[in-house]
């Protein structure tokens, strides 16, 4: 069944795709910055816990263990950077103009690259999959890796738990009040520059747990966040820039894409996501489920 | 006070010889005693394994020369810098070399674009480049200069050598899967002409192109599979070979096509990958230092594995006869200027720790060999990672362009 193989893998894409831009977009709805340093987050996610499941040649008992302790380490200690980031450099950075914003979080980007280096070196670096999610399922007669499924079951939980946050608790009524009118919600005694610290650590935390759930499929090494970034970006923007539900259904679209790409056009696949993003903007320009700037 | 005009022509007639001496680098270098030759390479950025391991080889060759007396009496001091993998950074890095530094020699790139860029500035300033990472046949074809010389298999040698290897098998049906640029698509073309001129017929069921340093491979995987290949010929070499190699595991892969997969596992993507890397599929490495028996060579990676507590890649190896090249350039011309030890290499046969190397007088391209086998069971206790068994290196000459070929090629 290669078509239903190929379905899984354009979802495995779109999961991928989801949990990095997640964040991204996240970030946009909530303090209104193109923050390009994400794929910095991301791959800061990937490297710790390349360096706390150590290489590949670890006894498997071990790894296993520290695997899971890693998965969940690895995103808070991003998040705490996230924390640290967002009050040194972008608090003063609020309500000036955009460029001046995506220029700071450029730099950031050059800066966390160049961390990476000293701390990391340029070598590449494997994590292995832990033996549980190693091999693949047969389901009607396709292949799906068992690491793939689960990277695809985090996707939903991580999409599930956003849902929630935004649209059932309290916070995320205040997070979506603070796009509309942050003057507002400040004279109501909502402490919001505190609110917009708990966005962008949320954001990189997802950054970070993005990058430690797929940096096991993946070589990591000090690109590795400039790789992901565009795509990332290209499903933020077909969603929606500061949609998360608009970043899912974008995933969705990319993932499938893609796979239908290298299905039925390998010679012009590159092509297909870019083509996939001209369409939705030429429909509706703000994205999916984005709404226009006023 | 009245000076004469002949004291006058005299005084500017020294001052002027007195100061173009000063500006000469050899005036500058044999007051010092210290010859300086510059690196520039990618310390930075996605390739910087490669630029780095590419310096410590030089590094290494320079320590020991310096410690067996220097070149002509003089001490080597070699002058490092990051070209960021721009050829615009690289052009710059190579005219400080030569303006400020007065180098007497230049080791290049690991991009073939950026070396491309610096051929030809090194050629105006009649300063020796050597290439021993950038391998790209226009190199010493289509952009050749008299003082570039190139020490490592191009990009017309190996996939030659894989195709070498890949016809005896008698496999027919194949698949491809190379990075989308200009490397990852001449890499499959000359594989291709390589089987057409051994001899094979062969037929290609599909062919994938994936975007260099793409990510996520799991919707080529199966595309590949679903054609039911023989065998799979991939120019994915670095991160890229890593990610694809840990995401197909998932599938099955290398099971389901027999281990019938060739791609460039270079030491570090195998050290990387541990036990991961697939056993018994093809790997091809330009001087994986474990497979080349000179006694050169095992003293070379004992010292180098003594000086940085890690085995030799082979950037490292390279870059190091790359040094070796250049001193028996200048030792057989008894001179440091470039045109000089040029001219001395040109059609010379120098000895390396990987044998001896004859550069061609046509292209300059040395006859070196490319190695292709298969990777092993189990893992090297000694190295920590899988080597390559039962090596085929063919003659440099079945592999490589004719001296007519790359003569038809260069500018005229």
């Amino acid at each position: 069944m290669y078509g239903l193989t190929q379905l899984f893998s354009g979802l495995t894409t779109a999961a991928l795709l989801f949990l990095v831009a997640a964040g991204l977009t996240m970030i946009f709805g909530g303090l209104r910055i193109i923050n390009v340093a994400h794929g910095s987050f991301y791959m800061y996610g990937a490297f710790i816990v390349s360096s706390l499941v150590g290489t590949a040649l670890t006894s498997s008992a071990h790894a296993t263990a520290l695997f899971w302790t890693a998965l969940i380490v690895a995103p808070l200690v991003v998040a705490a950077l996230g924390a640290l980031t967002e009050y040194l450099v972008l608090r003063p950075l609020y309500g000036r103009e955009h460029l001046l914003q995506l220029l700071a979080t450029f730099a950031l980007f050059y800066i966390f690259t160049g961390v990476s280096l000293l701390f990391w070196g340029g070598q590449y670096r494997s994590i292995s999959i832990p033996p549980m999610l190693q091999g693949h399922l047969t389901v009607l007669g396709a292949t799906l890796p068992v690491y793939n499924g689960f990277i695809m079951l985090i996707a939903v939980a991580v999409g599930l738990f956003m849902w929630w946050l935004l649209q059932r608790t309290p916070l995320g009524w205040r997070i979506r009040a603070a796009v509309e009118d942050p003057e507002m919600l400040a004279a109501m005694g909502t402490n919001v520059r505190g609110l917009f610290t708990g966005v962008f650590t949320l954001g990189t935390f997802l950054a970070g747990l993005a990058g430690a759930i797929v940096g096991p499929t993946q070589s990591v090494t000090t690109g590795l966040g400039a790789q992901i970034l565009v795509s990332a970006f290209i499903v933020a923007v077909i969603g929606g820039l500061g949609s998360v539900a608009g970043a899912a259904i974008g995933a969705i679209i990319i993932g499938l894409s893609q796979a239908a790409g290298v299905l039925w056009a390998p010679q012009f696949e590159s092509a297909f996501i870019y083509v996939a993003m001209i369409l939705v903007l030429a429909i509706r320009p703000s994205g999916l489920l984005g709404v226009p700037e006023q | 006070m009245n000076i004469s005009y002949r004291c006058k022509i005299g005084i500017s007639l020294i001052a002027s010889l007195g100061l173009a001496l000063f500006m000469s680098g050899a005036w500058a270098a044999s007051y010092s005693g210290v010859v300086k030759v510059g690196l520039s390479t990618s310390l930075s950025g996605a390739a910087a394994s490669l630029g780095q391991s590419g310096k410590k080889g030089i590094e290494l060759a320079i320590a020991e020369l310096n410690a067996k007396g220097g070149l002509l009496g003089k001490q080597v001091k070699l002058v490092s810098v990051d070209d960021q993998l721009s050829p615009a950074t690289g052009v710059t890095n190579v005219r400080n070399f030569i303006l400020e530094d007065n180098v007497a020699a230049i080791f290049g790139p690991v991009s073939s674009s950026v070396a491309a860029a610096e051929e030809g500035i090194a050629a105006q300033y009649h300063v020796p480049i050597f290439f021993f990472i950038s391998n790209d046949v226009d190199l010493t074809t289509k952009h050749f200069t008299k003082y570039a010389f190139q020490v490592v298999p191009n990009t017309y040698m190996e996939p030659h050598a894989v195709a070498a290897y890949m016809i005896k098998k008698g496999w027919s049906r194949y698949d491809t899967i190379s990075p989308n640029y200009s490397f990852g698509r001449s890499t499959v073309k000359q594989f291709l002409a390589g089987m057409k001129k051994y001899g094979a017929n062969i037929n290609i069921v599909g062919q994938q192109w994936p975007k260099l340093g793409e990510s996520d491979y799991t919707n080529y995987i199966p595309a590949i599979l679903s054609k039911h290949p023989d065998a799979v010929f991939s120019g994915l070499y670095g991160g890229d070979l890593i990610t694809f190699t840990k995401q197909a595991k998932g599938f099955d892969f290398f099971k389901k096509i027999h281990n019938n997969f060739y791609a460039l596992f270079t030491m570090g993507a195998l050290k990387a990958l541990g036990k991961d890397a697939p056993v018994g599929v093809i790997a091809a490495n330009r001087a994986p230092f474990y497979a080349i028996h000179t006694p050169g060579m095992s003293l070379f990676s004992t010292a180098y594995h003594n000086k940085y507590g890690e085995w030799p890649s082979s950037w490292a190896v390279m870059g190091y006869t790359a040094v070796q090249t250049w001193s028996q350039g200048v030792e057989k011309a008894h001179s440091l200027a470039g045109n000089k030890v040029s001219a001395a290499l040109s059609g010379a046969t120098v000895k390396t720790i990987r044998g001896p190397i004859y550069l061609r007088a046509c292209d300059h391209q040395g006859d070196v060999r490319e190695y292709v086998g298969t990777l092993s069971q189990k893992i090297n206790p000694k190295y920590g990672f899988r080597v390559m068994d039962h090596v085929y290196a063919p003659n440099p000459k079945k592999i490589m362009m004719t001296c007519a070929q790359t003569l038809a090629m260069q500018p005229h």
